[in-house]
């Protein structure tokens, strides 16, 4: 099952027309999503997507290349002031004020790639948390930036429209998620993911074969940096209005959930991690509506754990799927999904 | 004769329109008023749950007494975890699928601001964001409807009476990094400036600080006596024990954040004696002072029935009589009072039409007043701007230094 035979069989975009036909078929979905579903549901979807984009980028770093990081909320951050600040100070249009926020993430990730080249595991992890932690701090201490008070976003003009309603920002969010999946997945099929690959499963030996550590590992660094800083710009006009502590710690650990969760080293995987802990993270709070276990759930809150409803369930919930999924099945969703798959090509052997 | 039928039907037609337009408002039906409020239950702002909480005791026992011209109020609070996402997505379900008449409360200035622009829009009132910010009246926007006083105010009171009346003559100021913290050191320069003095310092906290030597340390190198606080309870319980240690003892004065003395002498086992704190709220207080009444006193009728009701029938289990309490009460009680005062035929219009003719009204904060929609006039819709100083005693109680006085509006912000 899977298996390549040849070079240009591993590099094709769609392994078969079955996957092409689903491919379209995601695609019309997509397209018709908006009109299918409420306003609410658009919202979640644009939020879903956001998450995606920065998870992705944290997969190619992560999953592809073995690095821990503890600090894209950083970059988030990064792109989120970027976005904003070059809109409203350089009055520069919407897509040049992104990319360059990107970009300008990408050069922190290549800053914080360098000490990756000595830092390994656990260091490298509180490394990239006080990168994280010290980025929110400066940028509050920067006046030109809001400071302390936040900053407001922009009207989003883009061609002279208004994007003013969560149903025309989600076509502007779902095609650049496309775009940056669609582009990470061409990137794990050419030299440069092949080289990331090489450094997660031993960087001597990838050193030994040619493979340029400072280069690539910067590079991993860099290209996971602007995805966090084009999503971080998106993220921008989701809110409206951004103030530092909002690209706290926790936002970093809950990318990294997404894509553990997902399942790392794969594409699809932390797609789905992302699809399923921004789901989570927006709807747990209507468990409550779910009859009887809602009463029951709430019960039991009230009686040990809180005042009143079942607040904390987003950390009890994404707790239980972290440590589910690393006793049961380490690669994720995705582990999962292979095991279904197999599972119903070999049935009923 | 077709003309007059048409005429006629016509007719009928416009006053059927008009008098259902007066009964099919959203949110509102023969029987309840829907209102929606978010509060983090969960996270680092959780302990500003209460004001939801208190918010709901309130209307429990508003709908146990008959409710509203016949209607219950219906309150819809969830828990955003001080997460500004979690916040849209729970105002839009709730506004889009169940359909809320008003919001009232809403903790936090992120929070509120990301969903502002959408209550705005669709022109659905907020009464009472359960924030000190500028980014409420700055611009004034027709359905929001400002009551929490904004932190320059107790910088205004704190500065003034350390330099009037107790004739301190070097002060400094330790604040938050954030909106709050801010306010609080641009009201005390100011008020320094009107005075020409010099602040003696200003040292920042972050948020994720715990150790709070360093700052104790600036401060008593700076030899002020005063020392003004925009912090959270847990920093202002630490700097004051640090203090304390390296016997540094200046006056400590602290915002209402701070301002809940049988909370804050417990966390700080008895340091909190003697801080003076200011208050929009009334507490369990001392003496009484003008308008102000200590809170077992059986005249002050509003704020003993509050805590024997309210509180005493409707309130969660463990839940603390507390000044986050009182507060989400408080923010509630002018969206209560234009509802009552719309009568039978409540749309948003009519209760933003009663809102603006509010004048004085007092519960159990400060004074309330509005005024119709002027965009350049933030007073419009700040609503309260009273405060008053008290001082916390040993036993968790406290005494009241002033009066309810009304502070100046400095405009600032972004």
């Amino acid at each position: 099952m899977d298996m390549k035979r040849d070079y240009y069989e591993d590099v094709k975009h769609f392994s078969s027309g079955v996957m092409l036909f689903w491919f379209a078929a995601l695609m019309i979905f997509l397209l018709l999503y908006p009109f299918l579903f409420k306003n609410y549901y658009v919202y979640v979807a644009n939020y879903i997507a956001i998450n995606i984009i920065v998870v992705v980028g944290l997969n190619l770093l992560v999953g592809y290349t073995g690095q821990i990081s503890l600090g894209h909320a950083g970059f988030f951050a990064i792109g989120a002031y970027g976005t904003i600040s070059l809109m409203t100070l350089a009055n520069f249009p919407f897509f040049p004020a992104l990319i360059c926020a990107g970009l300008i993430a990408a050069c922190f990730g290549f800053l914080l790639g360098l000490p990756a080249l000595r830092l390994e595991g656990p260091y490298l992890a509180i490394a990239t948390l006080g990168f994280g932690l010290t980025i929110t701090t400066i940028i509050g201490r920067i006046d030109i930036l809001g400071g302390r008070q936040g900053l407001h976003a922009p009207d989003l003009i883009i061609m002279g429209h208004h994007l003013n309603t969560d149903r025309q920002f989600y076509y502007l969010v779902m095609a650049i998620a496309v775009l940056l999946v669609f582009f990470a997945r061409n990137i794990t099929k050419t030299k440069v993911g092949r080289a990331f690959v090489a450094i997660r499963d031993a960087h001597i030996a990838a050193e030994t074969m040619g493979v340029n550590l400072v280069l690539y590992k910067t590079m991993a660094f860099a290209l996971s940096a602007f995805y966090a800083g084009v999503a971080g710009g998106l993220f921008a006009f989701v809110l409206r209005f951004i103030e530092p502590e909002l690209f706290g710690f926790f936002l970093s650990v809950f990318f990294l959930t997404m894509a553990v969760a997902g399942g790392l080293g794969t594409i699809a995987g932390p797609i789905a991690g992302a699809i399923l802990l921004s789901f989570l993270d927006l709807e747990l709070r209507n468990i409550l509506n779910i009859p009887y276990v809602g009463e029951w759930l709430k019960a039991l809150s009230t009686s040990y754990f809180s005042l009143t409803g079942v607040s904390n369930i987003q950390f009890i919930v994404f707790g239980a799927i972290l440590i589910a999924i690393m006793l049961f099945e380490p690669l994720g969703l995705y582990g999962l999904w292979i095991r279904m798959k197999k599972y119903w090509m070999t049935w009923p052997f | 004769m077709k003309k007059t039928l048409f005429a006629v039907l016509f007719g009928a037609l416009v006053v059927f329109g008009m008098l259902s337009t007066g009964y099919c408002e959203i949110g509102v039906t023969d029987t309840e008023i829907h209102i929606g409020q978010w509060s983090p239950q969960s996270g680092p702002a959780a302990a500003w749950g209460a004001v939801a909480r208190g918010t709901d005791a309130y209307f429990k026992w508003i709908n146990a007494n008959g409710g509203i011209h016949g209607r219950k109020l219906v309150h819809h609070y969830f828990d955003d975890g001080y997460n500004p996402a979690r916040t849209i997505a729970g105002v839009k379900q709730l506004q889009e699928q169940r359909g809320m008449f008003a919001w009232v409360g809403g903790v936090g200035t992120a929070p509120g601001l990301a969903v502002k622009e959408y209550l705005m829009q669709k022109k659905i009132p907020w009464i009472g964001p359960a924030a000190g910010s500028w980014h409420w009246v700055t611009p004034p926007q027709k359905y929001l409807f400002n009551v929490y006083p904004l932190y320059l105010g107790d910088a205004q009171l704190l500065v003034e009476h350390a330099a009037k009346k107790m004739g301190k003559k070097s002060i400094a100021v330790v604040y938050q990094e954030d909106d709050y913290g801010e306010q609080g050191l641009a009201g005390t320069k100011h008020m320094l400036e009107k005075y020409n003095m010099e602040l003696a310092a200003a040292v920042p906290v972050a948020m994720g600080d715990s150790d709070m030597r360093p700052h104790a340390m600036r401060l008593s190198r700076s030899n002020a006596d005063a020392v003004l606080l925009f912090i959270s309870p847990v920093a202002a319980s630490r700097i004051i024990g640090i203090g304390k240690a390296m016997n540094y003892a200046p006056q400590w004065m602290s915002s209402s954040t701070c301002g809940d003395c049988p909370l804050m002498i417990d966390i700080t086992q008895g340091l909190y004696e003697g801080v003076i704190t200011s208050s929009f709220g009334m507490l369990e207080t001392g003496e009484k002072v003008g308008d102000l009444q200590h809170i077992n006193d059986p005249k002050h009728k509003l704020v003993a029935e509050y805590k024997k009701d309210v509180y005493g029938k409707f309130a969660a289990r463990d839940e603390r009589w507390g000044y986050t309490f009182v507060v989400g009460i408080g923010l509630a009680e002018p969206l209560v009072e234009a509802i009552k005062r719309a009568g039978r035929d409540l749309t948003r219009e009519r209760l933003v039409e009663e809102l603006e003719k509010m004048e004085n009204f007092r519960g159990v904060l400060g004074r309330i007043t509005y005024g119709p929609l002027d965009p350049n006039n933030p007073l419009t819709r700040i609503g309260q701007q009273e405060l008053f100083l008290h001082q916390c005693t040993a036993d968790g109680g406290s005494r009241i230094l002033t009066n309810w006085i009304e502070t100046e509006y400095i405009p600032m912000g972004h």
